[in-house]
């Protein structure tokens, strides 16, 4: 009762999915999702829209990471959308809520892990640099 | 009605501005200012009178008091708008809001002032003896500018929220790429971007980093962070932070 | 067109460089009408010239103006309300700046605005104008006052549910009268009566009056009387109660149900406007919570006209997909970026929701530090970005002030005091104050961060002297010095943990003094009498002391004590407003265990509820019940005196102070007890005859409690005849007038005993006041 969760970053609704079917062009993402939050690259272009979900149980605590998800939108080489995956973490392993698949594999499966590795222990190594 | 003529007390223009002259010469720069002012009040017409507000402005603004120097600094560009002097008068101008930049966690409105008519003195009067003043001024106002976003991108990483913490360490990437906040900024990047676990954008940032500040401290801090979790710095040319610095050639 | 020449003609002091530099038309270049359209608009922009003429005579192209005169003095006559040196800041003309028609004009209209605004509508302004030599001119405004226009009546038209008195302690403008002399706000000001109607409106919106509509606010002027008749054409409506709620969601994967428990009007309450907000903002945080960040929430209310009931649906649905690209903090001078930027619920590169930005604005203002808060939107840099700028307008938080009040405990009181709520703008807060009185020195400094480690947990530490001398209700003397640090801890918006560590070090001393021979009794009006003396040195007072002898139990204390306190309280509060609550409730939970280093060791436990509710809104009264408890056990041998409870008139009015309880049967003196309860039931109404500007307040209440249980153990007490010790309710009931004045709340109390016990002192009338820190 006393908790408090923000959402920062990306949000990720069934709605706005429904707006950049199959082969809709790399315009209309932009223009429907918005500027990304890193582009990477596994055979075409992909976006992705990284989103943060942070936790605090009193009001005076810092409010924590507990969960991160990666929306990320795969072109083919016409930049038309190729396949969209909405990752977060599973117990522990990276699972795609859309397909509802536990991914293994794929060229970007590391790059997916360290994000999402990241909402597990918060983050892949808690790096801080001297204050 | 009275029309107070008294106050017009008559002293030619050329023996008003000599006073005000001999005033500022023993450092009494406000008596000077009102000196001056009264030669531009009662001698408009006179060529003393030009002169007159120039000094004025100067005056005025090395008695600390800057609002009158930039209403007389103002007025002197408008009137004379080709004439050399108006360097000099759009220099005091700038000079006056730049004594007055707070420091960077409080409103930089001055800041921007300053830096505004700073241009117009290098836009304007290119090879007046101002220009180069006008020119470091200008940098130390950018700089300034840059430390607000630095100070504002601290804040959002020291709470953890790293996409917040990004778009402002970007803004300094992007916009004050020559300031000396920009190796900061690299290194920050880096700390944003790996603790959000976009790895490959943290190598990028320190790999940039690398490349055109090798010696810098923040870019030792850049590399141990990312070789301690196994990571070196690694360019990704399609990404925005190396797209920032190919434009301006710098690599 | 081509020209090789430009002359110009009719200028004295702009020589022609300037005027050619400003055009855009060049001697031997071809150039159209529009050039000569942008020259004619540059050099009128300068200002410079009142009228400007470009025609082509063959080859030469000739520019006659005619430069605007030169003001050489600008000065007002028969200004009263505003000096010469605030109007020379308003007005668009300057010494030394050219004369302009146009400026003159305005001129004259924002001077006779600035008169409406305080009242004046009678007030004229000529501006004069005198040739001087070389086409300068000095510019007087002659300005005719006028009396004060003031506000004769102020009346509603169309009020069943509230009477006219209760609608004009709702509005700020008041009529004239008594305190004219000292208030501006009974001079009719426009701008005021807007504010007026929206509280009207915001008042009727509270009380259930959901079709409340203001049909007119009139302001007629009687010229001869100088004078305002205001009058609001109301029509109320019905006031409505709640009949059913519903929400209804359009989010996929959000039901109704999850929401019920975000929505605070029940049905059958009467319709309250803050209720259905408080559910808006509720239900926006829960939604969001569940990732629909860009939820919105509306109300939509069906009237049932028969049976005058509202059924409230609460709308959600998905709102525009908008995401906040940065945040810009303007106008703070003083105070520091992030002391406003960890305010805000929201960050750079969350989702925009406006209910988050209202929530914002509202914590923003009660800091304190700003007069004006304005948080508005631009547009960022693509469709989906938006830019917040939060505009703050200073105000000045720091106090010099000085308190008198009177006690019938310490008799007259004052204290100075320092205050800084924006220390160094970093939202510290540092306050410094001496206190003095007939009997008492009092130091005191605190400081406190609200954010410790950048959390939203505030530390601070206070550090304190006070020395009471002994008067007629007190036979000894005490001095305690001491500091105690504090951590709040807000577990969520009204409920907050504190933790608190305090030391103190009181030195207890009895008054009586042996000097030449004599036991001398201070009092603290005069210099110490001798009560009991042995004139012959044999050693044999002449008067046995121990009539009036402190208490044994008094005597038992002397000497200095250190104690060290570990304590937490829980702390409940959803008061509306903190000086004058109207509505809400506060609750106290303590503890406290001395014992962690120190000479004495106990547990002590207080618990505290107080409830506020406009019980008859019309006549403005306010019921208030409070109860207050407290249980302390000594942990070593035995309790000493000055640790007990005392209970007297400060908490049960109509007895002294520790006035209840336990004493000392022989020489009076209050022993205190481990036991004590007591509860007040109060009602406060605006004094019907006084108009409601004085600010006084009549309230009737009636208190009861008792006090038990003395630590008698220690084995001096067989020789102690403790009196009073039995546990009966007192209770008293009484009346009192409060007056809200400039310095504060002073309140004066008149209460009887009805219950009491022989042994109890009693006092009628207690006062007490001054400025409350």
């Amino acid at each position: 009762c006393f908790g408090r969760t923000y959402t920062h970053g990306y949000v990720v609704t069934q709605e706005t999915l429904d707006q950049v079917p199959m082969g809709s062009s790399r315009d209309q993402v932009l223009l429907t999702l918005g500027t990304p939050s890193a582009i990477g690259r596994s055979g075409g272009e992909t976006f992705y829209y990284i989103s943060q979900t942070r936790e605090k149980m009193f009001e005076f605590m810092q409010p924590e990471v507990v969960d991160q998800r990666v929306l990320a939108v795969y072109f083919d080489d016409e930049n038309r959308v190729r396949e969209i995956g909405n990752y977060g973490l599973k117990d522990g392993r990276v699972f795609d809520f859309i397909s509802r698949k536990t991914r293994t594999g794929g060229a970007d499966y590391g790059f997916l892990t360290q994000v999402l590795r990241g909402a597990g222990n918060l983050t892949p190594a808690q790096g801080q640099l001297p204050q | 009605c009275s029309t107070k003529e008294e106050e017009f007390d008559g002293t030619p223009a050329d023996q008003l501005y000599n006073q005000g002259l001999a005033l500022t010469n023993s450092g009494k720069f406000s008596k000077a200012a009102q000196q001056f002012d009264k030669v531009e009040k009662e001698h408009p017409y006179s060529r003393y009178s030009q002169k007159a507000l120039i000094m004025a402005a100067y005056t005025n603004y090395t008695s600390g008091k800057f609002d009158d120097a930039i209403i007389a600094g103002r007025r002197y560009a408008t009137l004379h708008p080709t004439d050399p002097d108006t360097a000099y008068a759009l220099y005091i101008i700038g000079q006056s809001y730049f004594k007055q930049i707070p420091d960077v966690t409080r409103d930089q409105k001055m800041t921007e002032k300053a830096l505004a008519a700073m241009q117009e003195v290098v836009t304007r009067f290119p090879e007046s003896e101002y220009a180069d003043d006008a020119n470091r001024k200008i940098n130390i106002t950018r700089d300034q500018l840059a430390g607000k976003e630095m100070e504002v991108g601290r804040y959002y990483l020291e709470r953890r929220n790293y996409v917040a913490a990004i778009n402002r360490f970007r803004v300094v990437v992007t916009k004050y790429q020559t300031t000396r906040h920009i190796e900061e900024a690299l290194a920050r990047l880096t700390e944003s971007y790996y603790s959000l676990g976009v790895v490959s954008e943290a190598q990028t940032a320190a790999a940039v980093l690398g490349h055109n500040f090798p010696d810098s401290e923040w870019y030792k801090d850049a590399y141990t962070l990312l070789r301690e979790g196994g990571y070196k710095p690694d360019e990704d040319k399609a990404s925005w932070i190396s797209k920032a610095f190919s434009r301006t050639g710098l690599i | 067109a081509v020209v090789n020449r430009i002359d110009v003609t009719g200028n004295e002091r702009v020589e022609d460089e300037t005027v050619r530099a400003y055009m855009t038309v060049q001697p031997r270049r071809a150039y159209s009408d529009q050039d000569v359209d942008d020259s004619l608009r540059a050099l009128y922009a300068t200002g410079l010239f009142s009228d400007v003429a470009i025609n082509k005579r063959g080859a030469v192209l000739v520019v006659s103006v005619t430069e605007n005169a030169l003001i050489y003095k600008v000065s007002f006559e028969g200004n009263d309300k505003y000096d010469d040196k605030m109007l020379l800041t308003q007005v668009k003309s300057k010494p030394r700046s050219v004369l302009s028609r146009a400026k003159v004009e305005a001129d004259t209209q924002l001077l006779l605005e600035l008169y409406r605004r305080k009242g004046r509508y009678r007030a004229t302004v000529e501006p004069k104008i005198i040739k001087l030599a070389q086409n300068r001119v000095n510019l007087v405004f002659e300005i005719n006052e006028g009396d004060k226009t003031g506000v004769a009546r102020i009346n509603f038209i169309g009020n069943h549910a509230f009477s006219d008195s209760r609608l004009r302690d709702v509005i700020k403008t008041r009529e004239s009268g008594l305190l004219s002399f000292i208030r501006s706000t009974d001079s009719y000001d426009p701008s005021r009566l807007e504010s007026d109607q929206e509280a009207l409106r915001e008042y009727y919106l509270r009380h259930g009056y959901a079709d409340f509509r203001i049909i007119s606010a009139v302001a007629d002027l009687d010229r001869e009387r100088n004078t305002f008749f205001v009058t609001f054409t109301v029509e109320e409506g019905e006031q409505y109660t709640i009949g059913e709620v519903n929400v209804q969601s359009s989010l996929a994967s959000v039901g109704p149900e999850e929401l019920a428990s975000a929505v605070r009007t029940d049905p059958g309450d009467t319709y309250d406007s803050r209720e259905v907000d408080k559910t808006l903002e509720d239900i926006v945080l829960e939604v969001s919570e569940r990732g629909y960040a860009f939820a919105e929430v509306n109300p939509r209310g069906e009237r049932d006209y028969e049976n005058h009931t509202i059924n409230i649906t609460y709308h959600v649905d998905e709102g525009p997909r908008v995401y906040i690209e940065r945040i810009d903090i303007r106008g703070n001078t003083r105070t520091r970026d992030y002391v406003i930027r960890r305010e805000l619920d929201f960050a750079e590169g969350d989702a925009f929701n406006r209910v988050l930005i209202n929530k914002a604005k509202r914590r923003l203002k009660n800091l304190g530090f700003f007069k004006d808060v304005a948080i508005t939107t631009q547009r960022g840099s693509s469709a989906d970005r938006v830019v917040i700028v939060v505009n703050v307008e200073e105000q000045a938080t720091g106090e010099l002030s000085f308190g008198a009040g009177y006690s019938s405990a310490e008799g007259v009181i004052g204290d100075v005091s320092i205050t800084e709520r924006n220390f160094l703008g970093r939202g510290q807060f540092v306050r410094a104050a001496v206190g003095g009185g007939e009997s008492t020195r009092t130091y005191e400094f605190s400081f406190r961060e609200p954010y410790f480690m950048g959390r939203r947990l505030s530390a601070g530490f206070d550090l304190y002297r006070r020395q009471y001398e002994e008067t007629d209700y007190r036979s000894y003397e005490e001095t305690t010095t001491g500091g105690n640090l504090t951590f709040g801890l807000p577990l969520n918006e009204e409920v907050q943990l504190n933790l608190t560590y305090s030391a103190y070090q009181r030195d207890f001393d009895v008054a009586d003094e042996l000097k030449d021979g004599c036991y001398m009794r201070k009092y603290n009006r005069g210099d110490p009498i001798p009560r009991s003396c042995d004139r012959n040195g044999d050693g044999k007072f002449d008067r046995n002391l121990d009539t009036d002898e402190a208490s044994l139990a008094v005597k038992d204390a002397i000497g200095e004590t250190f104690t060290s306190i570990i304590g937490y309280s829980l702390i409940y509060d959803t008061r509306d407003d903190i000086k004058r609550p109207r509505d809400g409730y506060y609750g106290k939970f303590q503890q406290e265990f001395a014992g962690v280093g120190g000479d004495v060791a106990f547990i002590r436990t207080t618990v505290e509820g107080r409830a506020y509710r406009e019980i008859w809104a019309d006549r403005g009264i306010v019921g208030m019940l409070k109860v207050k408890a407290g249980h302390i056990e000594s942990l070593d041998d035995r309790l000493k005196l000055p640790d007990h409870f005392f209970l007297g008139g400060e908490t049960i009015r109509g007895f002294g102070t520790k006035g209840i309880g336990p004493r000392d049967g022989m020489t009076r003196d209050a022993l205190g007890g481990r036991y004590y309860i007591a509860g007040t039931a109060e009602a406060t109404f605006p004094l019907p005859a006084v108009p409601s500007e004085i600010g006084l307040e009549g309230a009737l209440f009636t208190d009861a409690g008792t006090l038990v249980d003395v630590d008698d153990s220690a084995n001096f007490f067989r020789r102690v005849n403790v009196v009073g010790d039995n546990g009966d309710l007192r209770w008293a009931a009484g009346f009192g007038v409060i007056w809200h004045s400039p310095f504060g709340p002073i309140r004066a109390d008149f209460a009887w005993p009805i219950v009491k016990s022989k042994w109890d002192e009693t006092q009628v009338f207690r006062i007490g006041g001054g400025t409350q820190f």
